[in-house]
């Protein structure tokens, strides 16, 4: 991610805390596809993103001395309030696991996973759903990370501050969580075909 | 599991990775909230905006308001009812109070000095009132400044009973 001037979304920040109401607007116009989508990809559903999101811009508005900017810019302070709600549900479930023991192939793992999964149709493209639902279906401490980093845009560093691990934990999980989801992808035949332009070239 | 993933080359597994991945982003592009939810969203901050406003005010932002309203109050009952004084001898009492700076004077007292004095947390509100008020309570009033305001500050006690008044201009 290149650097980022954080002083404008800061300065919109300081002037919501102070009750401007075109300064929530902005801050939410900026900011609401990157939680909903997030939120999408985590819940599986589009109505409990929606409930995320309204949640997470609540949480802003009314709890905003908790964003810290000396941590991150305020997309992924968002992220990680949006990723806490969304566990709420699941939140036993994942935290009785050890995320060693979510590596791939550990037993038991796909068929609870999977279980939990979604079946809502989200996107229109036929691909991309299926590259969701193979998504959604890898180990939830794996499927942050890809979403944080591969779909949400966020560094390394913001993404270790959204899930609350170190930028070391962030590379392995990464790893492993795009191997999980290689394996998905390979068994539902999707591994065929060009990827992006540089292999191609 | 054995996809058959293992037989490719790891830089092309990974292209082919980025590039399922690059389809979904793309797709998510579409996807975004409820447009009613920005509408909800921004009823709940004018909400929380106002509870906020009401809250930062100074717990003594009504004093003023009080004050312009118990001199005018008293002012015009002073008018309705004036008191019968002695020729000679002063209408009100007047005592002045330890000043850090300068002394801008006695108060005139509108309670007994001794109810004053047992005052134990009395507050000195500014507040203006009509000059021509001065003269009705049998002050001396220079006749070019009667439509100018006169500065003055009240003495308050912990209830709101206004207990005495100090003309500063």
């Amino acid at each position: 991610m290149p650097p980022w001037n954080m002083q404008p979304e800061l300065t919109l920040f300081a002037r919501m805390r102070q009750g401007d109401e075109e300064a929530f607007v902005e801050l939410y116009r900026r900011y609401k596809d990157a939680v909903y989508r997030f939120a999408l990809l985590r819940t599986g559903s589009a109505a409990q993103a929606a409930d995320v999101t309204q949640e997470t811009f609540l949480h802003l508005m009314t709890r905003p001395e908790q964003y810290d900017p000396a941590r991150g810019c305020v997309a992924a302070w968002l992220c990680g309030v949006a990723r806490n709600l969304a566990r709420r549900e699941t939140r036993s479930r994942e935290d009785a696991m050890d995320p060693d023991d979510l590596a791939e192939g550990a037993p038991g793992l796909t068929e609870l996973v999977v279980a939990d999964g979604p079946a809502e149709r989200l996107l229109a493209s036929e691909t991309a759903e299926q590259v969701r639902a193979a998504l959604a279906a890898i180990a939830p401490h794996y499927r942050d990370v890809l979403i944080l980093c591969e779909l949400s845009d966020l560094s390394y560093a913001e993404a270790a501050q959204v899930c609350g691990i170190d930028i070391g934990t962030v590379r392995s999980r990464l790893s492993r969580g795009r191997a999980q989801l290689a394996d998905r992808l390979s068994g539902l035949g999707l591994m065929q075909g060009p990827g992006r332009a540089k292999e191609a070239s | 599991m054995n996809t058959g993933n293992d037989t490719l080359h790891p830089a092309v597994r990974e292209a082919r990775l980025a590039g399922r991945l690059d389809e979904l982003k793309a797709a998510l592009a579409a996807a975004t909230p409820p447009a009613r939810l920005e509408d909800s969203l921004v009823s709940a901050f004018r909400v929380q905006a106002g509870r906020q406003r009401r809250a930062a005010r100074p717990l003594l932002w009504w004093m003023p308001a009080l004050a312009m309203v118990a001199t005018l109050a008293i002012a015009s009952w002073m008018v309705r009812n004036p008191a019968v004084q002695p020729a000679a001898g002063p209408a009100f009492e007047f005592f002045t109070v330890p000043a850090a700076g300068n002394d801008p004077g006695p108060f005139m007292a509108l309670k007994p000095l001794d109810r004053i004095a047992l005052e134990p947390q009395a507050t000195v509100v500014a507040t203006e009132f009509p000059r021509e008020m001065l003269a009705q309570w049998g002050l001396p009033v220079a006749p070019e400044r009667v439509g100018e305001p006169v500065r003055a500050e009240m003495l308050f006690s912990a209830e709101g009973e206004p207990l005495a008044i100090r003309i500063l201009d």
